[in-house]
């Protein structure tokens, strides 16, 4: 497990963008194996249970999800014993169109130190013209209530996936998000799995490199649209970094945070 | 057959013209009823409203600066700031 886990320049980087991605993730040969299973895998099983107790075992699927570098994925980001939350193999069949359809899934979200993942896998090689799924990087602070941000068809930093064969995206399930037109004659499959952590989503990760000097440029990457709002991005991103690496007083650069707390005036009340 | 409205959608960070855009809509009415193939654009058509007017475009709305009080004044939402534009095209035979 220890081998696989994230370090601590990869969670920072998943603070700031709200996603990461992995090519060769899964084996070639079960990517074959998985693509064929898709179409009949079936729908949601009991949400909230334990993923382990509840994904299926020994079929391509199965085994996919249980490889040690996904497990290894998987803990870094929501810790140990997840539960299983829903998945889907969706499908954007050949020469299908699709118009605007940037979403945040689910309903609207306030929790504060939290976060789901959700594991996007792509079992064949993805080309730009197959319409593999978009996501606008950095975000998954921002809340809204599902399909509404239809209205945002371009936006600036905006990034899709084209993958070979075996890629696995993970992102924080708030990160907005949509599908795009499949121009081509091969259908589209992209099978996702939403999971929940069941503690603290506390230093679950490889923190040797916690010191890394490169953490703070990382924290603080602009992906072309935060403009003016870029500063209350950075609060929100340090405020989950604080919590992930367990640095309570964790600041970069000008300190925003700082700013709203200093206060010598503040007097405890017991 | 009259000119119909087009309309295009600024977003913004900041409410004022000059601003740069970082998302952006289309809804032309001439061209049809829904877009049903999304093309990818890296690049906004105009880098802010104020160079969209220099194009013809007319402003319809722009953003009031909003006030902020301690309950929500670091909550993030949707894009803080629009401008819409209109511009009158001759209708177009849907596809």
């Amino acid at each position: 497990m220890t081998e696989h886990l994230l370090n601590s320049k990869q969670m920072a980087q998943f603070v700031a963008s709200g996603y990461l991605k992995f090519e060769d993730m899964i084996p070639k040969d079960l990517c074959e194996a998985c693509r064929e299973e898709m179409p009949n895998f079936g729908g949601y099983m009991a949400v909230g249970t334990p993923f382990e107790e509840t994904w299926p075992k020994n079929t391509p699927l199965g085994d996919a999800f249980r490889l040690p570098q996904v497990q290894g994925l998987i803990h870094s980001l929501i810790g140990p014993d997840p539960l299983y939350d829903h998945h889907a193999a969706h499908l954007v069949k050949a020469n299908q169109m699709r118009g605007p359809d940037a979403h945040q899934d689910s309903v609207i979200d306030f929790r504060e130190n939290y976060f789901d993942i959700q594991l996007s896998f792509f079992p064949v090689d993805t080309t730009d013209e197959m319409g593999g799924t978009f996501l606008i990087p950095g975000t998954q602070y921002r809340n809204v209530r599902t399909g509404e941000i239809g209205l945002y068809q371009h936006m600036r930093g905006k990034i899709w996936a084209t993958c070979p064969a075996g890629t696995m995206y993970v992102w924080n399930t708030r990160v907005w998000h949509g599908s795009r037109s499949n121009h081509t004659d091969q259908d589209r499959y992209m099978f996702k799995l939403r999971l929940n952590p069941t503690r603290p989503q506390i230093r679950t990760f490889d923190t040797s490199d916690l010191d890394d000097p490169a953490i703070p440029g990382i924290l603080n990457t602009n992906h072309g649209w935060e403009g003016n709002e870029h500063r209350y991005e950075l609060m929100h991103r340090m405020k989950l970094w604080r919590y992930l690496s367990g640095q309570p007083d964790y600041d970069i650069g000008e300190r925003f945070l700082r700013r709203i707390e200093y206060n010598p005036g503040r007097v405890a009340v017991a | 057959m009259p000119p119909v409205q087009d309309i295009l959608v600024l977003f913004q960070t900041a409410p004022a013209l000059d601003t740069q855009v970082v998302a952006w809509a289309r809804y032309e009415a001439s061209k049809g009823a829904r877009i049903q193939d999304l093309v990818e654009e890296e690049d906004p058509p105009y880098n802010t409203a104020i160079e969209a007017m220099r194009d013809g475009w007319q402003v319809i709305q722009m953003s009031e600066l909003k006030h902020r009080v301690p309950e929500d004044g670091y909550e993030l939402g949707p894009l803080p700031y629009q401008t819409v534009l209109a511009r009158y095209n001759v209708l177009e035979e849907e596809e």
